[in-house]
């Protein structure tokens, strides 16, 4: 009786997965033949001319990516590793997220490149760069043997790329110009663009507006970033800035290639079409499902390189990612907050247990211009109240630091967290909330009918748990109440925005920042400086709404000139005093914890934590015997 | 019955224009926009006038509305404004010739790619479900029914309870403990995450069932439980009504077998409300349910749903809403025509 409804029910269904067919762009491992017009650029000897020429030819491509050939990577070095997520991009002018930065680490080289073990600036595709006088203008000297490589994920095979002429192409100082302006092109509309506003008139170009709002005569040809010659690329900077090596090294400004780019437009990013200058390369990329990368076997530095192959999978659910970790299918993850307990009592998983920093600061921002928080003494006890430790040991449960200042450990110029700044401190708090009270002439409990003060946090459960702990410690600590409220992440970041009136906002709001390039820079200047960071505390404000700022004030003027000085040495200071002003001095916010996370490896992988995060399989080793014998092979 | 459906598929057309146009007007006004901020940081005004410029978001909401409908192509010319393929110049075409436009989130991908990579998958874990759930649910609804009050009945009811109570939340973790991390049985995860059972929803030859169907084992059992549970509460409680009908006391009377009467006359009558629910029912499991998929990590159109509203991610919100949409309307299509099949009384053409 079911027969003739199965029946329908099977042709809805072959009707449905018809029009997905189409649907999808036809995934059919066919071979087309397309007559395509690809953009040649040829340098011409001795001179910086680039000669632009189109040429009509008859390319084959194939979209699909074969079924694999089972056995294509068996008896292969093969780490397991879990994205967590479908990259948004591989692009990288256009990746914003850690996934697709960390996975452009892994197939882009940069011209300079950070320290695993201390996080500092090291040499990379740039060997060396000189400073001139006025700091003003960078020349990197480049190495000129990094080939740009390109991958058949049908023969596995890497061969290096070459150009019209049939000369093989080298990762040059033109590759580095190339995606330096790419990424400050508006049309290519990079998230990220604002990191290169530091060079010569990028901002204008970006923006497309001058500094007065009138459109800008300028184009890219004017932006300060020169290819001298094949080896020799220089920067001319808006200001001096001792940080640009660090910016250098970021994403946005990695070689890319244009003949690629210009042949395959958006998609250039997909598995066969991409060419990449990397340890690895690109050999399948299903979204959403898995994306695999194989050694590149002419990295210059391939010998060093053990891990031949890397398997990924995108799950989501951190539970399921450590259930397949158990299974031994991931070589590596983390551990979800419920099974943090079982893991720490097993004996075999506590040892495998690891906690490795995470480039990311938990704060509370207190609104600065909004009654009674423009008064610094309830910031301070609202501060000082806040039981760092306890939270960690009792909630966050993650080894996570405490934090009294801003930047964590491992960015340039951070102080040693408790060193500087505001920690617990009870007495402190209970004292500076007193002390208001007295000079107004409030009980507490006509401060607390007085003032409704409302906690903001957007909604998830980690904030809520953190915020409920901390509401409880005010209560404890200094006898107020606060109400707690969330809202969806988009909304909530309307509502904590500088613009927004002040009727409209919380007291206090909690927000996170990660680093985009280790430096101080990135932080205290670029998110509490009044004039020119976002500044979402309102700190140095003349009206509650923030229209109008009463001056520069020392905080300012020291972050601002920190970015400009050339001596190391005398930035750390700057930083140390401008962190300590921040959160002592003015407390205009309240720092909480440097973010953790926590990992298990399997014993026979031997893997980095590089201060700074991120995942550089280059430098990683497994021990192929003993994942083997594990998996039962 | 031709003119019938053929009616009611002109029907459709206001309806899912009604849909379009709600759903595109109430995705942009939610508080937030899709490029406001990357992780915990606010974009500066000039990156986003930039992205909203390479996705039309600066034009007045009217004229988006247009593009969105007719194409780039034809509404402004032909404008390059998304390169996407070399071989083909670069255009929106439009919904109304099936272009749902490209994703804010995933740089590069359309959402007629998202769907095309995602709806397979659920819609195979949804056919399988509902399958599992009939399988199970409606015998055991009709012998509850049929032996009311005894103790096949109760610990039928009792299985059933249990089952609509316990949520997939919790039964997709209890699987994967069991069965794979202790067990060893079958895989945790990434069905469809690997070929060669992926893009295809007609499977390769020469493909490795097993394998197939030891990753779906898990999700589907999962998803099928809970629905088998629904089934068997409806199929006993639509079976003791009917045969209380008069029409059954008649076929009693003129001394026919027992099992003739219940076979011929009752089930047939009883699967009304049965299939009532699979309509509704069948288009939202086929365009994925967020739960399972994000357990058991499979790449379906589940999260899409709710990860394009988080996003704000306009287009990806409306192109799954509209898949969403026709599904429903066709199966409640089906729905009506199975009525007419089913009870003799109910005439389509009237």
């Amino acid at each position: 009786m079911f027969s003739k409804k199965t029946l329908l029910l099977v042709v809805v269904i072959a009707m449905l997965a018809a029009v997905a067919a189409q649907c999808g762009a036809a995934p059919t491992p066919e071979t087309v033949t397309v007559v395509q017009t690809v953009v040649v650029t040829k340098e011409v000897q001795g001179e910086t001319v680039t000669v632009v020429e189109t040429v009509e030819k008859e390319v084959v491509v194939t979209k699909e990516v074969e079924v694999m050939a089972p056995g294509k990577f068996d008896n292969k070095v093969t780490l397991h590793w879990n994205l967590g997520t479908e990259p948004p991009t591989l692009d990288p002018a256009l990746a914003t997220d850690t996934t697709s930065v960390d996975l452009d680490r892994n197939l882009f080289v940069g011209l300079t490149d950070f320290d695993p073990v201390t996080g500092d600036v090291s040499p990379m595709l740039a060997t060396d760069w000189d400073v001139s006088e006025d700091g003003t203008v960078y020349t990197f000297h480049l190495r000129t043997d990094i080939p740009w490589v390109h991958y058949d994920p049908k023969t596995g095979e890497t061969v290096q790329v070459t150009d019209a002429d049939g000369n093989p192409r080298f990762v040059n100082a033109f590759d580095v110009e190339y995606g330096a302006k790419r990424t400050i092109n508006p049309d290519t509309a990079s998230d990220y663009a604002y990191v290169t506003y530091i060079i010569k008139n990028a901002q204008e170009v970006n923006t497309g507006e001058d500094a007065d709002g009138n459109p800008t005569e300028l184009t890219l040809d004017d932006v300060g970033v020169k290819a001298l010659d094949e080896s020799t690329v220089q920067f001319t900077l808006e200001n001096p800035a001792g940080y640009f090596p660090a910016i250098a090294g970021m994403w946005v400004l990695r070689p890319q290639p244009q003949w690629a780019i210009d042949a395959y437009g958006q998609r250039w990013i997909e598995a066969g079409l991409i060419d990449t200058n990397g340890p690895y390369v690109l050999d399948e990329w299903i979204h959403g499902g898995n994306m695999r990368l194989v050694k590149n076997p002419l990295w210059i530095n391939a010998d060093d390189v053990q891990i031949e192959v890397i398997d990924m999978v995108m799950i989501e659910e951190a539970s399921t990612a450590f259930a397949l970790y158990e299974n031994n299918e991931l070589d590596t993850t983390g551990v979800p907050l419920p099974e943090m307990d079982r893991v720490k009592a097993d004996p075999q998983l506590s040892k495998e247990l690891r906690i490795a920093p995470v480039p990311c600061t938990y704060y509370y921002g207190f609104v600065n211009t909004k009654v009674p928080f423009d008064d610094v003494r309830v910031r301070r006890a609202f501060s000082a109240a806040i039981d760092r430790q306890g939270l960690i040991d009792n909630v966050l449960k993650g080894g996570q630091i405490p934090a009294t200042s801003f930047a964590p450990p491992g960015i340039f110029g951070a102080p040693e967290p408790g060193t500087v700044g505001q920690g617990y401190d009870p007495e402190l708090a209970k004292a500076s909330l007193q002390e208001f009270l007295d000079e107004k002439g409030m009980t507490l409990d006509e401060f607390n009918s007085t003032y409704d003060i409302v906690l903001g946090h957007n909604t998830s459960e980690g904030h809520a748990k953190i915020a409920a702990a901390i509401q409880q410690m005010w209560k404890d600590n200094l006898g107020v109440d606060v109400r707690v409220e969330n809202q969806e992440w988009k909304v909530y970041l309307q509502t904590i925005k500088k613009t927004t009136p002040i009727e409209d906002e919380f007291h206090i709001f909690r927000l996170g920042w990660c680093a985009d390039y280790p430096d101080e820079n990135n932080w205290v200047y670029e998110v509490f400086n009044s004039e020119a960071g976002s500044n979402r505390v309102r700190r140095n404000c003349a009206d509650p709404n923030c229209e109008e700022t009463t001056g520069p004030s020392k905080f300012d003027e020291l972050t601002a000139a920190a970015g400009k000085e050339q001596d190391p040495q005398k930035r750390i200071e700057m930083y140390k005093e401008a962190e300590d002003i921040l959160a002592r001095e003015e407390a205009a916010y309240a720092p909480i914890y440097h973010y953790t996370s926590v990992v298990v490896t399997k014993p026979w992988l031997t893997r980095n934590y590089p201060p700074l995060g991120g995942a550089d399989f280059y430098n990683w080793k497994i021990d192929a015997d003993a994942q083997m014998a594990a998996m039962g092979k | 019955m031709l003119r019938f459906i053929i009616r009611r598929i002109l029907g459709f057309i206001p309806v899912l224009l009604g849909v379009v146009i709600f759903t595109f007007f109430m995705a942009r006004a939610i508080p937030g926009g899709p490029f406001d901020f990357i992780g915990d940081k606010s974009l500066p005004p000039s990156v986003v006038k930039n992205l909203e410029a390479k996705y039309h978001l600066d034009w007045p909401e009217w004229e988006q509305f247009i593009s969105y409908l007719i194409g780039d192509e034809l509404y402004i010319g032909p404008v390059k404004i998304f390169d996407l393929d070399p071989e083909t110049p670069a255009y929106s075409y439009g919904v109304l010739r099936g272009d749902l436009g490209p994703s804010f989130r995933y740089r590069g991908q359309t959402v007629n790619d998202i769907i095309g990579r995602t709806f397979p998958l659920s819609a195979q874990l949804g056919v399988m479900a509902i399958i599992l759930g009939l399988v199970i649910g409606v015998p055991a609804g009709i012998i509850s029914a049929l032996k009311q009050n005894t103790w096949l009945d109760y610990s039928a009811t009792f299985v059933a309870v249990l089952g609509v109570s316990i949520p997939s939340l919790v039964m997709a973790p209890l699987l994967i403990w069991i069965f794979s991390v202790n067990l060893g049985w079958f895989p945790a995860a990434t069905w469809g995450a690997k070929p060669p059972y992926f893009q295809n929803m007609f499977l390769t030859p020469g493909f490795d069932w097993g394998n197939y169907f030891s990753h779906a084992v898990m999700p589907v059992f999962a998803l099928g439980t809970g629905l088998s549970a629904t089934f068997a509460r409806l199929m006993r409680a639509s079976l003791l009504q009917v045969i209380r009908e008069d029409y059954i006391r008649t076929a009693r009377a003129k001394g026919l077998h027992e099992s003739m009467v219940i076979y011929r006359h009752a089930l047939k009558n009883s699967l009304i409300p049965v299939v009532t629910v699979i309509g509704p029912m069948f288009a939202a499991l086929i365009t994925g349910t967020l739960v399972i998929e994000q357990i058991f990590g499979l790449n379906g159109m589940g999260k899409h749903f709710v990860q394009s509203i988080t996003n704000r991610d306009y287009a990806v919100v409306l192109g799954t809403i509209l898949i969403y949409t026709i599904i429903l309307v066709f199966s409640n299509l089906l729905v009506d025509l199975a009525y007419g099949w089913l009870d003799p009384r109910i005439r389509l053409d009237a």
